[in-house]
C-alpha cells in the first residue's frame, strides 16, 4: 500500500505501535554489528528455541544498538504497563532465566541494567511504556546515559531497524510528510540554515548554505549523495546510525532532495559495513513499497529514489572528489578544488551534487519536525545540535555517546566514560581519527566544538574519540596513525605520498632508539610542509598526530633519542 | 597550439591584469597563473604541468602565495585561474622553505634522475635528509617522480590506455597491467616525450620498437618500401594515414618521410622539365 495522506501514515503508525507494544511480552535483542560480535545472535537463537517450544506467547524481535558497547549483548524486555527494561551482558545461558521471569510478568533483576518508563523519540510523541520495577535503576541514574542527549540516536536500540512500521510508530516520516506537503523548498533550506546545522563529516561547513548553493546551481539534473564511507580507526557512529535506524537517513535525504530539487540520491557506503548495507537495502525496499521513495511521493508529484554505491576499501574515498571518482568507476584520487561538487561539471557525472555525511542527513527530520528554534537551543552558539562520538580506547565505559556540541572532553571522558579502564590514569584523547590530534588531559576542559578543537591542534572529524592512558606511548600512537595515513594515501601528490612515508621512517627510527635530536627537528619541518602543500584534506591533516604529540608530549620524543 | 586554446578560439578572450612579484602582467581571464609565468619567463618550478592537459596539481612544486588582504594563502599556480587584480608572490620565505623540503623528497624518490638533481640544485638544494629509494630492478631507472604525465598522455591524448598507476600511496608505480607486455601500446612514444625526468626507456631494434620501461612491450614498425628503413610504429602509421581527408597516393603511402620528400622533389623537377607531375 502506498502512503499518500496523513491518514495513510497514521494507519501505518498504528500497525507499528501494535508491534512495539503487542499487548503481551516482547523481548528484543540488540543485533547491530557490535551486538553480533559479542554473541548477540547466540542469545537470539537460544531465546527463539525456548520460546518456540515453551512460550509461543512471547514476541521475539531484533533491535539496533543503544550504544553501551561495554555492556553488550543488550536485550530489551517490554511487558504491558511496565517500563522497558534493558538487560546487559546477556549470554545464551541466561535465556532460560529471562523467559521464566517474563512468563511471570517480571524482569530478571540480576541481569537488568536499567528501566525506561517513557522515552522521547523526538520526532514523535513521548512514548510511555509503564510504571513499576522500582528496584531496577532508572535510565537517568546510569552515569553513562545521564549526561547524554539522544537526538540522532533517538530510536537506536529501541525499534526494529528492519521494520518501517516501527519507525513510523515513533514519529518516522512525519517530518518528510510535513516538508513535502506543507513547505516550500526555500522554507526548508531556510529552516536548515537557521538551525545552524554544520557538516558532521568533520569539516563543519554550514549545511543550509551547501543546500542553497546546490539548489541555485542551474542544471537540468542534480544529485544528492550521502557519505557513509566512515573509515577512521575507532569510529563507528555512522555504522550504528545506519544499522539501528536506517529510515532516519532515508527520511533526511527525501527532505533534502525535495529542498534541492533532486530526483536521485546515492548512498556511498564502505563495503566493510555489510550489515549496514543490508539494512539500508531492506529499508529502501520498504520505503519504495510504501511509496515514500519513487514516483509521486505523498501525492505531491515529487519523485525521488535512492541507490547504494559501495566503496572498494580506500579511506581517501571519503574525500569528496575521490568519492565522486569512485562512484563513477574511476580510481579514487582527489583532484584540486574548484571545481567543487556543487559546481556544474564538478559533481557526480558532471552534475551539481550535494554531499553530506550520514549524521548530517539524520539531523534533518528532527529540524523539520521540531523547528530550527528548538534545534538551535541545543549545543553552543555556532555549534548547534548534538554530535555522536565513539568513545573507545583505554576508557572504562566504551560506547557510542551523544552529547550537545560544546560539551567538555572532561564530561565525555570522565563523567560518561568513567576515566581510564582498569583504574589507569588517562593521559590524552585523540579526536578526529588519523587526521586529528592528541589532546592532553590538562586541556580536557576544552569544549568539543569545531573551533575549540582546531585551537588545540585537533579537529572534530567524524567523531572518533580514542582514549590513551598512562601506559600509552605517544610516539607509538603517532606512528600508528601515520602508518594508517601512509597506507591510505592515494599516492597522487608528493608531500602526502613521499612525505608521510618518510615521517613513518623517522618515527620508526626514533622508536627503535636510533634517532637523534636532529631527526625530531626534521620530523617537525616535514610535517609542516605536508600540511601546507598537500593536495587534499587527507595529506593536509595527516601530520596532526605528530604535530600535537610533539607539542604536548615532546619529552617522550626526547627520551627516545640520543642527544 | 594547445587544446584549451583551440576550444576557446571561438569566443573572444577577455584580458585581466594580474600581479606577479609586484609587477603587472596581462593574462587571459581564466588562464592559469603558471601559464602566464611560463609565457613571461618568470621562474616557477614544475613537473606535472603540460599545456595540452587539464591541470593536475600533483607535483606541488609550483606553489605560490596568493596575496590577500589579511593573510597570504598558498596554492598551486597550475590550478590558480587569472582574475582581475589577482596578486601572487613566487618566492616568499614560506614558499622557499616548503619547496626546499619538496625537492629533498624528490631527491630521495628519484635519486638517479639528473634532471631532478639539476633542478633542485638550481634552487640551492643539493642534499636530502631523507632515505633514498634505490631499486635495481626499477624499470624506470629510479628516475620516476609519478607526475602522471605519461599516464595522462597515454590515456587522455592518445587514447591508448596502455599504462596506468598501479597500487597506491608510497607503493604507487606506473606500468602496464600486471607488468606484462601490452597490446594496447602502439609505440607512439608520447610518454617518452612528456616525461620530465627522462625516466622512460624506448629503443628501436630491427623491425621492432621496444618499450623497455613498459615491461618490454614490443611494437612492430613499418618498413620503408623504398630505402628499407623502419620508420614508424605500424598501428600508428595505419591509423594516421586513415585519418587524412585525402589519402596519399599508394606509391608514397608506404615509404618513409625522407624518401617521400625525395620522391616528391624528383617529380617536381621532372614536371618543371616538361614531364607530367604524377602526384598533383
Amino acid at each position: 500500500m502506498k502512503i499518500k495522506t496523513a491518514a495513510d501514515l497514521e494507519a501505518k503508525k498504528q500497525a507499528g505501535l501494535r508491534k512495539l507494544q503487542p499487548g503481551k511480552a516482547r523481548i528484543a535483542v540488540g543485533l547491530a554489528t557490535c551486538g553480533k560480535a559479542v554473541g548477540g545472535m547466540r542469545v537470539y537463537e537460544r531465546l527463539r528455541e525456548i520460546i518456540g517450544t515453551d512460550s509461543p506467547d512471547i514476541d521475539l524481535s531484533r533491535v539496533g544498538c543503544i550504544g553501551y558497547c561495554r555492556e553488550e549483548p543488550l536485550v530489551n524486555i517490554t511487558l504491558p504497563g511496565k517500563p522497558l527494561v534493558i538487560l546487559h551482558r546477556v549470554t545464551g545461558d541466561d535465556a532460560e532465566e529471562i523467559i521464566r521471569a517474563v512468563e511471570k510478568g517480571e524482569a530478571p533483576e540480576g541481569k537488568a541494567l536499567c528501566r525506561i518508563p517513557s522515552w522521547d523519540h523526538v520526532t514523535g510523541c513521548t512514548f510511555t511504556y509503564g510504571r513499576g520495577f522500582d528496584r531496577i535503576p532508572a535510565y537517568e541514574d546510569i552515569p553513562f546515559f545521564s549526561h547524554q542527549k539522544k537526538v540522532i540516536l533517538r530510536d537506536a536500540g529501541l525499534i526494529n531497524p528492519e521494520d518501517i512500521d516501527e519507525y513510523i510508530a515513533v514519529g518516522g516520516y512525519t517530518a518528510a510528510q510535513k516538508a513535502l506537503t506543507g513547505m516550500a523548498p526555500d522554507a526548508i533550506i531556510g529552516e536548515v540554515e537557521k538551525s545552524g546545522l554544520r557538516g558532521r563529516g568533520g569539516a563543519g561547513f554550514p549545511t543550509g548554505l551547501k543546500w542553497r548553493i546546490t539548489r541555485d546551481a542551474k542544471a537540468d539534473k542534480k544529485y544528492i549523495v550521502c557519505n557513509a564511507d566512515e573509515g577512521d580507526p575507532g569510529a563507528y557512529m555512522n555504522r550504528n546510525e545506519m544499522e539501528s535506524d536506517p529510515h532516519m537517513l532515508i527520511e533526511g535525504m527525501i527532505i533534502g532532495a525535495y529542498a534541492m530539487g533532486s530526483a536521485e540520491g546515492l548512498i556511498f557506503i564502505r563495503a566493510e559495513y555489510p550489515l549496514a548495507i543490508r539494512r539500508l537495502e531492506t529499508a529502501i525496499g520498504q520505503a519504495r513499497e510504501y511509496g515514500l521513495l519513487g514516483e509521486d511521493i505523498f501525492g505531491t508529484g515529487f519523485s525521488f529514489d535512492i541507490g547504494i554505491a559501495t566503496g572498494a576499501g580506500a579511506f581517501v574515498c571519503g574525500e569528496s572528489t575521490a568519492l565522486v571518482a569512485s562512484i563513477e568507476g574511476r580510481t579514487g584520487r582527489p583532484h584540486p578544488r574548484p571545481p567543487r561538487l556543487t559546481d556544474i561539471g564538478g559533481g557526480l557525472f558532471g552534475y551539481p551534487t550535494d554531499l553530506n555525511n550520514v549524521e548530517t542527513w539524520c539531523n534533518v527530520p528532527v529540524i523539520i519536525s521540531k523547528g530550527s528554534d528548538w534545534y538551535a537551543r541545543i549545543g553552543a552558539k555556532g555549534n548547534t545540535g548534538t554530535k555522536v562520538f565513539s568513545l573507545v580506547g583505554k576508557v572504562d565505559r566504551v560506547g557510542l555517546v551523544e552529547v550537545p556540541l560544546g560539551t567538555s572532553l572532561n564530561t565525555i571522558v570522565f563523567d560518561i566514560g568513567n576515566g581510564g579502564a582498569n583504574n589507569k590514569k588517562v593521559k590524552a584523547v585523540q579526536t578526529g581519527g588519523p587526521s586529528g590530534g592528541c589532546i592532553p588531559v590538562r586541556l580536557f576542559d576544552t569544549p568539543v566544538d569545531y573551533e575549540s578543537l582546531n585551537r588545540v591542534g585537533s579537529i572534530m572529524g567524524s567523531g572518533g574519540l580514542v582514549v590513551m592512558d598512562e601506559d600509552t606511548g605517544m610516539v607509538d600512537i603517532a606512528r600508528y596513525f601515520i602508518n594508517f595515513a601512509t597506507i591510505e594515501s592515494c599516492g597522487k601528490c608528493v608531500p602526502c605520498r613521499e612525505g608521510l612515508k618518510h615521517t613513518l621512517l623517522l618515527l620508526n627510527k626514533i622508536l627503535a632508539k636510533k634517532g637523534t635530536k636532529k631527526d625530531i627537528e626534521t620530523l617537525a619541518e616535514l610535517s609542516e610542509t605536508i600540511v601546507a602543500t598537500s593536495l587534499c584534506g587527507l595529506g593536509q591533516t595527516a601530520p596532526n598526530p605528530v604535530l600535537t604529540t610533539l607539542a604536548y608530549f615532546r619529552e617522550e620524543y626526547d627520551a627516545l633519542v640520543k642527544p | 597550439m594547445t587544446r584549451r586554446e583551440e576550444s576557446g578560439a571561438d569566443t573572444p578572450k577577455k584580458h585581466v591584469a594580474v600581479t606577479i612579484n609586484g609587477k603587472k602582467y596581462r593574462a587571459d581571464e581564466g588562464e592559469t597563473l603558471l601559464s602566464v609565468a611560463i609565457r613571461e619567463k618568470i621562474d616557477i618550478p614544475h613537473l606535472c604541468y603540460e599545456a595540452s592537459l587539464e591541470p593536475y596539481g600533483a607535483c606541488r612544486l609550483c606553489m605560490v602565495e596568493v596575496v590577500g588582504k589579511e593573510k597570504n594563502e598558498m596554492t598551486t599556480s597550475c590550478t590558480l585561474r587569472a582574475t582581475e587584480g589577482l596578486e601572487i608572490a613566487t618566492d616568499t620565505p614560506e614558499i622557499v622553505k616548503h619547496r626546499n623540503i619538496l625537492f629533498e623528497l624528490y631527491l630521495a624518490e628519484a635519486p638517479k634522475s639528473e634532471v631532478i638533481k639539476k633542478m633542485a640544485a638550481r634552487y640551492g638544494v643539493k642534499k636530502t635528509r631523507f632515505f633514498k629509494k634505490i631499486d635495481p630492478a626499477d624499470l624506470l631507472g629510479n628516475k620516476c617522480v609519478l607526475c602522471g604525465l605519461c599516464v595522462r598522455a597515454c590515456n587522455e591524448i592518445m587514447g591508448a590506455g596502455a599504462i596506468n598507476f598501479i597500487n597506491r600511496g608510497p607503493y604507487t608505480v606506473v606500468n602496464t597491467p600486471y607488468f606484462e607486455p601490452t597490446g594496447d601500446c602502439f609505440g607512439c612514444g608520447a610518454c617518452v616525450k612528456v616525461c620530465p625526468t627522462d625516466a622512460i626507456q624506448m629503443e628501436d631494434i630491427g623491425g621492432e620498437r621496444i618499450m623497455k620501461s613498459w615491461s618490454n612491450t614490443r611494437v612492430p614498425l613499418v618498413q620503408c618500401e623504398c630505402c628499407g628503413k623502419y620508420y614508424a610504429p605500424e598501428e600508428l602509421a595505419v591509423s594516421t594515414l586513415a585519418r587524412l581527408d585525402t589519402p596519399p597516393k599508394e606509391e608514397i603511402a608506404k615509404i618513409c618521410p625522407e624518401c617521400r620528400g625525395k620522391q616528391i622533389a624528383r617529380e617536381e623537377i621532372l614536371a618543371k622539365r616538361g614531364g607530367a607531375a604524377k602526384h598533383a
